[in-house]
């Protein structure tokens, strides 16, 4: 119970504390949020500058403007985009959906290829297949993901014409949303797996060696089993650590394969909100983003209680 | 019955697996990978066709109007007057003609699609910077700019303005209709006028000066009476899209107004769709348009994030051709468009250039002199040659670009470094300790730092180059947008690299003096020039509107650039625009390149 206590006390303040730099780290960067929001070739006179300052809110010493972030968090009132003319939360609702929809099926199906693909090559690292897969995920894993997805679009829309360049759809049916999140979905679900292929090769390789794996072998056990009821267990914690960061990660989106893929997802968002000094849906955003760490931190938390006895067992 | 015929089924499978699993371990573990990757490549391949549609639904029976025509005469002559020959089925010809039909209404729903990097943000009609320019096709501004680069009317007839330039009467064409049936008035116009005034910060002046406006049903006009004289309402009219004043008076915040559409327009087409997650918007005709009938059925402009998609997308034939305001089709990316051969090329100059603006506060740069030798100092073929790929010029001095109204012939801007280093010297800056560098009149070495935003470092790294050879020192300073704005503003730079855009050309006293006239501000603008000669220039374009005195200033300005050197043109790039050779008819303006309503009556199937 105190163990719990102290849990949370640490993620509250943990919270507080992201609460505060949200407010104040996209203040520290430089410019002028009205200066950009007017743009680069139009000329307004500082009467007009100023009286949208006061509609920003943004005359008001950084204090007050920090009490009424406040204020508004309570009210769950996420502020209104000073470019994208909408509230916060509405732009932040409809990009969530859509970034769940591509990060998240490729969050999973990356975690559960390489997690699987892992195993085998870890239990079986000598075999020609395995060590080329290996060398296959390596590659992978190093490749920019910028890069692979503009191969990938070079390959199968541009040259074989399988898949559309852009978008989440043409027409908003589920058929051609599938059509058009294959290539990013692919793209990222390769490149997640990658990462998960090779810790979990390497997990695999150091418990296989473990004396239980060695007792269980001796007590006649197949490979198969041996693998799969005691081996992955412990070899999945890294895997578990991994599946949290992105997880946690999922709300930022993918910036890259979202510019590749034209996609109005999380990523495009706060790249274009930092652009922009959009502070409202920065703010907006890293909330999320930072919610989502904390409870996928909360998960893992968990998960490894379940996987590892020792993390049940008290100090 | 069902759990009986099911059960044994279960069994068997599981008691395979277990003995799969007990036997043969190996091999089941492979079979179940193998299993996964056949599944994901059956995916691959069932999604994109199932997301194609379900193909030919029947026979199809492709036929001219005229062999159409021919059929049904035969079949005709056969029945009624009993000529000779063999009789087309009845169903044949009912099967042809509906085929005719289909092909006639495909035709008239026949779709132009335009690619561009310039992505549509947010659904807001007025708060959204690229929609407002695709929006000029639905919601036409009162005045254009044509290919020669003269201000004409678009919705309005014609225009006068009063001796003392403070009124501007605007006489509304009579033929224009809103895709919702109701007639185009003077009241709209006034209204959006009025309206853009009152609720949006970049024109807040028009709110701030306009004292008065009529409408006048008798002559189908508006007027508009300001409280001091503005000589280039014309132009500013030029970019305020038009509003139907009986749809937007009821939205009290048009800002926040976030719509996916229909928008109801008055232009050859309406914005019947802004789809933010397909990327596209999509216009329709506009059934009451009362002008030359556009040819296609819609107008798709298809936004890419990346530049390198949209080249593509165009190459590969799902796009027919390619828009960015102010900018060309990247051109690394045309010599392979060439080659795929379906496309023509629409080649111009930009009036936007990029260019090398001194701090003239600071020594050496206020001497002119010093600045003459800078600009001989510089390569600019080879500039010509690196950044826009040979498909731009060496800038005259006079700055302002050919296609520009008024443009002056001046010199050429000549690269000529043995006469860079004489007259240097002959103004006295020589390098008397030996170490290479030049000095300054106090004696010490002149080191010019070069302030660089990000999208010059290229264009940075040349000039040091070209400085350096010459015997001046310089200092690259790389630094984002942000940066460049604070410094630039506050005059921390020796020279720095920016670029005008088309609007910016024509801002202010218009030719490029928005950027320099030290009594503006503005993010992109240097106003570096306090000169009282060129201040009263501007002064004298801006009381104008006779267009004699209007060019007489406008050469005096040119001379003045030519001069005086307040700002060095560094190359003049082109703007290429591919399009389709199935299509023909298209022209540039200065202003907006292809996006220009003429082009979407003009352009046509060959």
């Amino acid at each position: 119970m105190h163990e719990a206590a102290k849990k949370t006390f640490r993620y509250v303040a943990s919270f507080l504390l992201i609460v505060t730099l949200n407010f104040a780290l996209p203040r520290l960067m430089p410019g002028d949020p009205v200066k950009n929001l007017i743009g680069e070739d139009v000329y307004v006179s500082e009467a007009v500058m100023e009286e949208l300052r006061t509609e920003m809110g943004l005359n008001r010493p950084l204090y007050e403007q920090f009490t009424a972030y406040i204020g508004d968090l309570l009210r769950f009132d996420l502020g209104y985009s000073y470019h994208l003319h909408s509230p916060v939360a509405e732009i932040l609702r409809e990009r969530i959906v859509w970034t769940l929809l591509f990060v998240g099926v490729s969050v999973l199906l990356g975690a559960a290829l390489g997690t699987l693909f892992g195993a085998y090559a870890g239990w079986k690292p000598e075999t020609k297949a395995n060590r080329l897969a290996c060398c296959g995920f390596i590659a992978l894993s190093c490749t920019p993901p910028y890069f692979l997805a503009l191969l990938f679009l070079e390959i199968f829309a541009f040259k074989l014409g399988l898949f559309p360049f852009k978008g989440f759809y043409d027409v908003p049916t589920p058929g051609s949303i599938a059509h058009h999140m294959f290539l990013p979905v692919t793209v990222m679900a390769l490149f997640s797996a990658s990462r998960n292929f090779l810790i979990m090769r390497g997990s695999v390789i150091q418990e296989k060696g473990q004396l239980y794996a060695l007792y269980a072998r001796a007590k006649g056990l197949y490979d198969i089993s041996i693998l799969f009821r005691h081996v992955i267990k412990n070899a999945s914690l890294p895997i578990i650590t991994l599946l949290a960061l992105d997880f946690g990660f999922l709300f930022s989106g993918a910036l890259f394969t979202e510019i590749v893929f034209s996609l109005n997802g999380m990523g495009t968002l706060i790249y274009d909100a930092i652009i922009g000094k959009d502070y409202p849906v920065l703010q907006g955003s890293f909330l999320v983003v930072a919610l989502a760490v904390l409870l996928a931190n909360m998960l893992a938390d968990l998960a490894y209680a379940i996987a590892d006895p020792r993390v049940r067992r008290p100090a | 019955m069902k759990n009986e015929i099911k059960q044994p089924i279960r069994q068997r499978l599981k008691k395979g697996l277990k003995q799969g699993l007990r036997q043969e371990p190996k091999r089941g573990l492979k079979q179940g990978m193998i299993f996964t990757v056949l599944i994901l490549m059956l995916v691959a391949n069932v999604l994109p066709a199932g997301a194609a549609g379900s193909g030919d639904a029947g026979e199809s029976f492709p036929m001219s109007k005229a062999e159409l025509s021919d059929a049904i005469i035969l079949y005709m002559k056969v029945l009624y007057l009993g000529e000779e020959g063999e009789l087309p089925e009845a169903e044949f010809l009912a099967g042809a003609a509906t085929a005719y039909l289909e092909q006639a209404t495909e035709s008239d729903g026949s779709v132009l699609k335009i690619a561009t990097p310039s992505v549509i943000k947010s659904a807001s009609f007025i708060g959204d910077s690229s929609l407002g320019v695709f929006a000029h096709l639905s919601n036409p501004p009162l005045m254009k700019m044509d290919a020669e680069g003269h201000l004409v009317g678009q919705l309005a007839e014609s225009y006068e303005v009063s001796e003392n330039n403070t009124q501007w009467t605007f006489y509304i064409r009579d033929n224009l209709y809103w895709s919702d049936g109701e007639k185009v008035t003077p009241e709209d116009v006034d209204f959006s006028i009025r309206y853009y005034g009152k609720e949006t910060p970049w024109a807040r002046w028009i709110n701030d000066t306009l004292e008065s406006s009529t409408v006048s049903e008798a002559d189908n006009s508006v007027t508009f009476k300001f409280n001091k004289p503005y000589t280039r309402i014309n132009l500013e009219f030029a970019t305020y899209n038009i509003l139907p004043a009986h749809v937007w008076e009821s939205i009290e915040s048009p800002m926040e107004y976030v719509n996916e559409g229909p928008y109801v327009g008055c232009g050859p087409y309406y914005l019947e769709l802004i789809d933010l997650n397909a990327g596209k918007l999509v216009f329709e005709k506009n059934p009451y348009w009362k002008g030359k009938a556009p040819a296609f059925g819609n107008v798709e402009v298809h936004y890419y994030s990346n530049v390198d998609v949209a080249t593509l997308s165009l190459e590969k034939g799902d796009v027919d051709t390619y828009y960015k305001y102010a900018g060309s089709y990247p051109y690394p990316n045309i010599e392979q468009l060439e080659k795929a051969g379906n496309f023509e090329f629409l080649e111009k100059t930009n009036i936007g250039l990029v260019f090398l603006a001194p701090n003239l506060k600071k020594a050496p740069l206020s001497d002119l002199e010093f600045r003459e030798a800078l600009s001989y100092a510089i390569n600019y073929e080879e500039l010509v040659r690196l950044e826009t790929l040979g498909y731009g010029d060496v800038p005259n001095r006079g700055f302002v670009p050919p296609p520009m109204e008024a443009f002056k012939e001046t010199e050429k801007l000549e690269y000529n470094p043995e006469k860079a280093r004489t007259t240097l010297e002959k103004a006295g800056y020589t390098d008397s300790n030996g170490n290479g560098i030049l000095e300054g009149k106090d004696g010490k070495d002149i080191e010019l730092e070069i302030l660089i935003r990000t999208d010059y470092a290229r264009t940075g790294e040349l000039l040091k180059e070209y400085l350096e050879e010459v015997g001046l020192a310089t200092e690259l300073r790389t630094v984002n947008t942000e940066t460049w704005f604070t410094l630039k503003d506050s005059y921390a730079y020796d020279l720095t690299v920016t670029r005008s855009t088309p609007w910016g050309m024509l801002m202010h006293a218009s030719w490029g003096s928005g950027y320099f006239d030290s009594r503006r501000t503005g993010q992109g603008v240097m106003h570096n020039v306090d000169d009282p000669e060129f201040l009263e220039l501007c002064d004298e374009i801006l009381a104008t509107t006779d267009p004699a005195e209007l060019e007489t200033c406008a050469y005096e300005l040119q001379d003045y650039y030519a001069e005086e050197l307040p700002v060095i043109p560094l190359y003049w790039n082109n703007v290429v625009t591919p399009f389709n050779r199935e299509f023909e008819g298209w022209y540039a303006d200065p202003l907006y390149g292809i996006y220009n309503l003429e082009n979407f009556v003009n352009v046509h199937e060959v």
